[in-house]
């Protein structure tokens, strides 16, 4: 294993996702003010938000703890390090150093755990709210995010994501099994980043908020890390969906050209997926909350079919 | 050498115990509690020395110690799974002695503090013994003596209603455990002829018989579902150094029982099923109902059903995978389970000890009634936090490596050549998945409601930190979470299991890494002036304690969602002052909370065997004639039935 080409995988990842993962929060905002008859926002909106929280002042309610200074800083770190574990474009030589991905699942909640404390911080009810029905859903999707990757596992014969993202480039064809578990990721990323029907990410009316409402007591630098990790989150979700389904493009060549390529080749891949997502946030509506297990029950039923394809097969 | 460690600890705890109990009442009490509680701690180092060498080289060691007849012996022998054990006991034995120094002060009655300690170190040392016992028989005698030294220890408080009701559950449920393993035993001793724990060796059905027996018996202490009810009533009676001891320790004693023999007997994989079964039931309604528990130390008791449901999948998989020829995939899978139990004697211990300086902090057990302690009590709030990630499974922390190695052998059940029992594996990791989640929510809960945001109550607001000894005593555990959790797969190794479980240093060291390069980098880039100020209340001032979020509204939306399983009822009657309904005039609305086990199973066992007692009641009138009469007619019965064998 050549440790100096698994360092270089390592910072260009981390890099990329640190670096792109904002634009796909604009863009997706974007398709949905196109979908309304509206203009929406530049591209580059999402990079001048977080520009303009990092200049501005901190505050913090008297009541809170260091678990609201500590919050954001967990919260990003333990995304950096599972950007370590979806590769986008490069895909390394195998290592088992990182790619676990019941690891790469519970880094993310990790940052949720924190995400839900520094909620309930400030003593206020909108974050106590927030907390709670985060909680709720994200114990709800788990056992559909286990299951889907338990069929990606049974598929690749492997636990690590990068080899199963190599499983994956190996097929030349469509794999059906990942057309199936495509679909249930899809509602999982839904889920996850926080979208309609679950959530909604543009208001802070309290009936529908549940993230908002969580990082609603943080501000200036604070409120800018959690933007930049909820969207590091969304681009690494998609990056697995991506890299799965659509496989190809991922370079194990390590060489600028080819590099430049699999960089291209991604973030048309990531665009159509964005856009998507985008569509799908303006057909549906915001459901009750108590509603929310239907939905969840669909992406299970999925995945159960894959499982049972794929135990039977 | 190594072997006189062994007894050395035994008699250092024995004389804790003596010193401790004779001490009573007289005017050296406390200084004779201490010394024990010391003696303790160190029985425990030794303890923890001998068994770290047998583990590390996987050596054995075996002592015939009395012997009655030659059936009747005590024997004891310690192999590596034994040591193991021991090894667990001894390091929460540790803690919680030098939690206890400052802790057993609490106690309001001056007589009873010494009886707590002496008590506690028979109870050590009893529980040392049944995982030592090498024969059946003495095996039985001390896990007699832990019940009965754990149940005086429940009773503490013997004058509270509360503590009476956990003391007669916990009597008769651990004696209904003690009794299936007499009857296991037994019927072993009538196949094989001996007390020989090794000696079993039979066709499918006897084995398969003497499992049922044994696993009832172990579950039943375990606390397993259905027979869990004695846990959530006992842990909050006693005092809190005992529970962590109880939910920490003596739990694990009837793992350990349950992996012994399942090492002697042939197995058979309908028992993995049941195992799994069981255990996947126990994790998932144990965090169901912690979620709406607002007891802190009962809450905690469920999380120790829900763990113990980890630990027994980890134990069904096990069973599962060897009997269909995966022994490495099996061994993963209970060397996870294995490990569980390491850590959750940890973090639960801990999690007890801490929440014990709370309950003493602020005098009550409701966390309603809490908030704002991280203030007033940092350092038990941090180590409280630790506890809290660890048992929620959170990375880099030891209970996630437990959980991974047991969800990377579900993982791989894809090697099964049984299609339905593939499936079933998928069912129970889905369950499996939600039961960790769920975890994670509860404690989001215990944590945030307790320690954050504003105090509640008057209590909370004046509480204070703890006792250093208290500190020191947690915060040992709280290092050993860290430490395992961090260093897994060199211990792994270190113990000659080759394991493909995440390197977590390299994992931790970037964790910090990045940590600290964010740090610097937001002083660098991002604006650095800071306000402190009142939480946003829409515009309202003076914002209180009563507009936070309370623990029963955090947890509603799960009790919503799972309102099948809780069972609860919500009825309303509403009356009005004019036929069509528009003006209110009075109502009533209720929520009954169904306790499923207890209306349904547990009063309706315990009402047929009143009945039969009244009815064997009736026959015995006191009068000397009548039982006279009734022995007579035993013995013409006797004498009819060995006549007729014979």
């Amino acid at each position: 294993m050549n440790i100096a080409l698994l360092l270089a995988y390592g910072i260009i990842n981390t890099l990329f996702v640190l670096l792109v993962s904002p634009l796909f929060i604009s863009l997706i905002k974007k398709v949905k003010a196109y979908a309304q008859g509206r203009r929406g926002p530049s591209l580059l909106q999402t990079y001048r938000n977080l520009a303009k929280l990092l200049k501005k002042e901190t505050v913090y309610s008297q009541n809170s703890s260091w678990i609201m200074r500590a919050t954001p800083i967990i919260n990003l770190a333990a995304l950096l390090v599972a950007s370590l574990f979806v590769p986008l474009i490069y895909l390394p030589e195998p290592t088992d150093l990182v790619g676990n991905i019941i690891l790469f699942l519970y880094l993310l909640a990790l940052a949720k755990f924190f995400m839900a404390l520094a909620g309930l911080d400030a003593g206020s009810s909108f974050g106590g709210m927030g907390s709670s029905r985060e909680m709720a859903i994200s114990a709800l999707i788990e056992p559909i995010i286990m299951l889907v990757f338990a069929s990606l596992a049974f598929a690749y014969k492997t636990v690590s994501i990068p080899d199963m993202f190599r499983g994956a480039l190996a097929n030349n064809v469509f794999d059906p099994v990942a057309v199936l578990v495509a679909v249930s990721l899809f509602i999982v990323i839904v889920v996850e980043s926080s979208r309609v029907p679950v959530d909604n990410p543009e208001t802070h009316l309290e009936l529908t908020m549940i993230h908002e409402a969580m990082i609603l007591e943080q501000s200036g630098k604070n409120l800018a890390m959690m933007e930049l990790s909820s969207a590091m989150k969304q681009l690494l979700l998609m990056g697995v969906l991506l890299n799965i389904l659509v496989p190809w493009g991922l370079t194990t060549d390590f060489s600028p050209v080819s590099l430049a390529v699999a960089l291209a080749v991604f973030l048309l891949k990531a665009v159509i997926l964005a856009v998507v997502i985008g569509l799908f946030e303006s057909c549906a509506a915001k459901s009750r909350f108590f509603r929310l297990p239907g939905l969840f029950a669909i992406a299970l039923f999925l995945a159960v079919v894959t499982l049972i394809i794929e135990v039977f097969a | 050498m190594i072997e006189t460690l062994f007894s050395l600890s035994l008699i250092v705890l024995l004389i804790a115990a003596t010193i401790s109990l004779l001490g009573t009442k007289t005017s050296y009490s406390k200084i004779a509690r201490r010394i024990s509680l010391v003696l303790a701690t160190t029985a425990s180092i030794f303890m923890l020395a001998f068994a770290a060498e047998i583990l590390l080289t996987d050596g054995n060691y075996s002592v015939l110690a009395y012997q009655i007849t030659p059936t009747f012996q005590f024997s004891f022998m310690v192999d590596r799974l034994a040591a193991f054990f021991l090894s667990i006991i001894s390091i929460v034995s540790v803690a919680v002695s030098i939690y206890s120094i400052p802790y057993v002060e609490h106690e309001e009655h001056e007589d009873r503090k010494n009886l707590i300690v002496g008590l506690m170190c028979f109870f050590i040392l009893s529980m040392l013994l049944v995982i030592a016992s090498f024969s059946m028989f003495s095996f039985l005698f001390f896990w007699e003596i832990m019940a009965l030294s754990s149940f005086l220890l429940v009773m503490t408080d013997f004058e509270k209603k509360e503590t009476q009701k956990a003391g007669i559950f916990y009597f008769v449920m651990t004696h209904l455990s003690t009794l299936f393993l007499f009857f296991a035993f037994l019927f072993i001793y009538l196949q094989t002829g001996t007390f020989d724990i090794a000696a079993i060796r039979a066709d499918p059905l006897v084995t398969s018989i003497a499992f049922g027996f044994l696993f009832l018996g172990f579950g039943i202490k375990a606390g397993i579902i259905p027979f869990h009810k004695w846990l959530p009533y006992a842990h909050p009676a006693s005092p809190s150094n005992i529970s962590a001891l109880m939910s920490g320790v003596m739990i694990k004693v009837a793992i350990y029982g349950l992996v012994r023999f399942l090492f002697l007997l042939p197995l058979q994989t309908w028992w993995g099923i049941l195992i799994l079964a069981m255990g996947t039931l126990s994790a998932v309604l144990g965090v169901i109902y912690a979620i709406k528990e607002h007891d802190i130390k009962r809450l905690l008791a469920y999380h120790s059903i829900e763990n113990i449901g980890i630990i027994l999948i980890g134990v069904g998989l096990y069973v599962i995978f060897t009997v269909e020829g995966f022994q490495s995939i099996g061994m993963l899978a209970l060397l996870g389970g294995l490990f569980h139990t390491l850590n959750h004697a940890i973090f639960k211990s801990l999690l007890f000890m801490t929440s014990g300086s709370i309950v003493n902090a602020t005098g009550t057990r409701n966390i309603e009634e809490m908030g704002g302690l991280i203030k007033r009590m940092p350092k038990t709030a941090m180590l409280f936090l630790i506890g809290a990630v660890s048992i929620s499974a959170l990375p880099p922390f030891n209970g996630f490596i437990s959980e991974l190695m047991i969800f990377q052998t579900f993982f791989q059940s894809s090697v099964l050549s049984n299609s339905f029992l593939e499936l079933l594996l998928l069912l129970a990791l889905a369950v499996f998945a939600l039961t960790s989640a769920l975890a994670a929510a509860c404690f989001v809960k215990a944590f945030g409601v307790t320690f954050l945001a504003l105090p509640r109550s008057h209590e909370a607001k004046a509480a204070k930190e703890s006792p250093k000894l208290m500190i020191i005593g947690s915060a040992i555990l709280a290092g050993l979470c860290v430490v395992l959790g961090i260093f897994s797969s060199q211990i792994f190794g270190l113990l000659g299991f080759s394991i493909a479980v995440p390197n977590m240093l390299f994992i931790g060291v970037i964790l910090a890494g990045f940590y600290g390069l964010i740090f610097l980098a937001m002083r660098e880039i991002a604006n650095r002036n800071e306000r402190v100020t009142e939480t946003w209340g829409c515009g309202y001032p003076m914002q209180n304690s009563k507009m936070e979020y309370t623990a029963s509204g955090f947890s509603e939306p799960i009790v919503t969602i799972l309102k099948g399983i809780f069972r609860t009822q919500k009825t309303s009657e509403r009356s009005f002052h004019d036929d069509k309904k528009s003006v209110f005039k009075e109502g009533k609305a209720e929520i009954h909370l169904l306790k499923f086990f207890e209306e349904r199973l547990y009063l309706p066992v315990a009402n047929a065997v009143k009945k039969i007692a009244e009815k064997v009641n009736s026959m015995q009138r006191g009068d000397v004639d009548l039982h006279v009469a009734y022995g007579f007619v035993m013995i013409v019965i006797l004498l009819l039935i060995i006549w007729w064998f014979a």
